[in-house]
């Protein structure tokens, strides 16, 4: 082993990431963010940057521009959270957490969404995700080219290597040396693996797969003043202790020292055209959204990116209608709102004869990539990843209800909880034009906007793949000498929608995710992806919003016959 | 009490064809309570350990377990039917029950939703509604018995044929029967185990935080967790020397 190799592994846990102070502006003794010194715009005065949604890509785009002296405002419909007082260690009073109002599921396949895979309120989703830290592979962004399914995006892995490497020493990420794609090693050191996840990872090896620690985004080791995990297993409830990762902790602290404003509980309503310019390429100059009183504001800015996540961005920008654009925002090639993907992530559970407690530790233990990529053997294109999940007594009733049981039967197993561990499958599912996000104009919210309805339905190779994924999960518990299984059918994580391209009529925004038909409109969430891989989508999210915030900087976003971003100094 | 081996899965309903153990066999609960007072873990009552939570949280259980909130969303006739509903799907046959009906009326009235509604589909306070109605117009598919009042082996009948999306008739021709089952089962199922006597039932340790939880390794269990009723034998394993 090399010095370098040696100088790198006493470093580990150490390395304090460039150009961010957020673990180190949070306060020791509370979880809250300090917002003491958090800059105030008043919404007339013209920001650099509007920001809907404080998520994973709001978050990041916000504070590397507020590090470059933009004025940033953040808008997001949800409550700035406090952790120590909005946040509990139980299900049931997590409700809140979660995008509850009114949307509509259609389709072949519904897709249920609620806590399964929405957010709200400052942070995003990554409030309450497992805490998964993937990298995609770098044949992601040409599956196209290289299987003749799904889509090609606009730019590669390379482009985004030097944010994901940036990223995981920001959140920071703790795993294994990682073998799979572009094979890389991660800032902290593995967490320790709960005794279900000790079962999984020698079933799996008798069969030949490889089961890796992590990666997740959640402190190994104290990090700044954010405190080592306790392995209290509430993960999907919102960290209550701030050693997961979420934009909440991780980026929106710097962000504000560095004169961003996070304006909590406003629901964008619309983004307001600039009706001035009727020749040459649109602009539009600010959004109108509802504050906490319900009054409408218009916030003017000289751009706007919108970072609503797959199903709020399409409705804002399907809401936001004006004779120019009479089908929605961006919407003139009809392409808004489709190739909305979810990951089929089916779940194995195994029974084994010592008390496992698999509500102890965080849920993401151990992951294997091995399947990711094609192979002809199996029948279909793509692949899927292997993870594990840990449901708490709620989410452990649904996988035995969706076995078929229930009364007696159901409260017998429910009794044998503490005997089983899950396994879950993440398998990359591909685009459809048909799978789309519209609005439901004759259904309105308590603000008068029309809902946001999800059409989704499986394609064949969906469900080879959902299939193929379900039955090697079988094969690692039937290896590990399981003594019983169930399985349930479910989905999780949701992107595209405004997919970026190179083609505008096949997508919504360029490679520099400016929509195609107007000059200062950008997107900057889940949202742009044209394909999912089998990799949870966060930190590519975020790692996409660095690259975005890079060249928005860097001043390298231009196009062909399109004016400049003016920006207001 | 029998010396039940719980390392074997012969009690489980997928080993004994489709018919779990009785539950007569488990221990009373001997340490605060279990819906039916079944005892798998009979010495863990998880609200032993209230001093260790975070007040948030405190707050929020205990108000679970404290408070029976009256029925105001549903009518007295839908209670009636939907109240054996729930009893029959959560195998409650005998106090103390987890209130599910009343805990289900609350958030309905509420308007506490989940965020997304099938499209075929009405909101989901109407499709409870017409789950009451269903289950009545089902039951008189068999006599002249409403839901409540039919006999067990008709209810069971009833039952099971919603489990299966299979209900047809009235109500079934307009309202998808597996989807109402979906809707009505993710309810029912988010009130039982949300209930601290549930959770000692299962012998889920709960919140932990800000204590957190140290013991993770197969078989391990932290000083404060239960254990199972009837995990060793004392008269089989002796201690080792």
């Amino acid at each position: 082993m090399s010095t370098l190799h040696s100088l790198r592994t006493l470093a580990r846990g150490a390395l304090r990431p460039p150009e961010n102070d957020s673990a180190f502006l949070l306060d020791v003794h509370r979880r809250a963010v300090p917002t003491e010194r958090m800059a105030r715009y008043d919404p007339s005065y013209e920001v650099d940057l509007v920001i809907v949604g404080a998520g994973a890509g709001g978050g990041v785009l916000a504070q590397r521009l507020a590090r470059r002296g933009w004025k940033v405002v953040v808008l997001d419909a949800g409550p700035f959270w406090d952790p120590d007082k909005d946040w509990v260690s139980d299900e049931a009073g997590s409700h809140g957490l979660y995008w509850t109002e009114e949307r509509i599921i259609g389709g072949k396949d519904p897709v249920e969404l609620g806590k399964n895979n929405s957010g709200r309120g400052v942070g995003g989703s990554m409030v309450h995700y497992a805490g998964y830290c993937p990298r995609f592979h770098p044949s992601d962004f040409d599956v196209f080219s290289r299987d003749g399914v799904g889509e090609d995006w606009p730019l590669g892995y390379g482009d985004l290597k030097a944010e994901y490497e940036r990223l995981e020493l920001e959140l920071p990420v703790s795993g294994d040396h990682w073998p799979w794609g572009d094979p890389h090693r991660y800032p902290h050191t593995p967490h320790p693996i709960a005794g279900g996840a000790e079962f999984a990872r020698e079933g799996a090896r008798r069969l030949g797969i490889e089961m890796r620690v992590g990666p997740v985004g959640i402190t190994n080791g104290a990090f700044g003043n954010r405190p080592h995990c306790i392995y209290r297993g509430f993960c999907l409830q919102g960290c209550k202790v701030n050693a997961k990762a979420s934009p909440l902790v991780t980026h929106l602290p710097d962000a504000i020292e560095h004169g961003a404003e996070i304006r909590a509980d406003c629901m964008v309503a619309s983004i307001e055209l600039d009706e001035g310019g009727s020749r040459g390429p649109a602009r539009v100059r600010g959004v109108h959204y509802f504050d906490r009183d319900g009054s409408r504001v218009l916030q003017r800015a000289a751009a706007v990116a919108v970072a609503g996540y797959s199903i709020e961005t399409p409705r804002l920008l399907l809401n936001s209608i004006s004779k120019r654009f009479p089908h929605g925002l961006a919407n003139g090639n009809d392409q808004v709102g489709r190739c909305v993907m979810v990951q089929g992530a089916p779940q194995v559970a195994g029974r084994f004869p010592m008390e496992l407690r698999m509500y102890k530790a965080p849920p993401p233990e151990i992951s294997s990539e091995q399947f990711y990529e094609t192979d002809e053997t199996r029948g279909f294109a793509r692949g899927f990843s292997i993870q594990t999940v840990g449901p708490l007594p709620i989410g452990w009733a649904e996988h035995v209800l969706a076995a078929g049981h229930w009364g007696g039967a159901l409260r017998e197993y429910m009794r044998d909880y503490n005997h089983w561990y899950t396994l879950g499958a993440l398998c990359e599912l591909l685009p459809h034009p048909d799978n789309r996000i519209t609005v439901a104009v004759d259904c309105l919210d308590r603000h008068g906007l029309p809902v946001a309805r999800m059409d989704y339905a499986q394609s064949e190779n969906d469900r080879k793949n959902i299939a193929f994924a379900k039955q090697t999960m079988r094969d690692i518990f039937a290896a590990a000498e399981a003594q019983d299984m169930l399985e349930i059918d479910r989905y999780a994580h949701l992107v595209g929608g405004c997919r970026m391209g190179s083609d505008p009529e096949r997508s919504v925004i360029d490679s520099d995710h400016r929509a195609w038909e107007l000059d200062n409109l950008f997107i900057a969430d889940g949202s742009v992806m044209p394909t999912q891989g089998s990799a949870n989508p966060a930190l590519t999210i975020m790692a996409l919003a660095s690259r975005l915030a890079g060249r928005l900087a860097g001043k390298q976003v231009s196009g062909a016959g399109r004016r400049g971003l003016t920006r207001a100094r | 009490m029998s010396g039940r081996d719980f390392s074997l899965p012969d009690h489980l309903p997928n080993h004994r064809g489709g018919e779990p153990a009785s539950p007569d066999e488990l221990p009373r609960q001997r340490n605060g309570i279990t819906p039916q007072m079944h005892g798998r873990y009979p010495n863990h009552d998880v609200l032993d350990e209230r001093d260790h939570w975070d007040g948030v949280t405190r707050r929020v259980v205990l108000e679970r377990v404290d408070q029976g909130p009256p029925i105001r969303f549903f009518t007295a006739g839908e209670a009636v039917t939907l109240g054996v509903f729930c009893d029959l799907v959560m195998a409650q046959d005998r106090e103390p029950r987890v209130p599910v009906l009343n805990m289900v009326d609350a958030k309905l009235f509420d308007g506490k939703l989940d965020g997304y509604r099938y499209a075929e589909m009405p909101d989901d306070r109407e499709t409870w509604r017409q789950v009451a109605s269903g289950l009545d117009s089902s039951a008189r598919q068999h006599g002249d018995h409403d839901f409540a009042s039919a006999p067990a082996h008709i209810q069971h009948q009833v039952v099971d044929a919603f489990s299966r999306g299979e209900l047809r008739g009235v109500v079934w021709d307009s309202l998808p029967c597996a989807r109402a089952w979906a809707v009505v089962m993710r309810a029912v199922l988010s009130e039982f185990y949300s209930h601290p006597w549930a959770w000692n039932e299962i012998g889920f340790g709960g919140p932990a935080y800000p204590r957190g939880y140290a013991r993770l390794g197969a078989g391990q269990r932290e000083s404060w967790e239960g254990s199972p009723a009837t995990d060793s034998d004392p008269v089989r394993e002796r201690p080792s020397p």
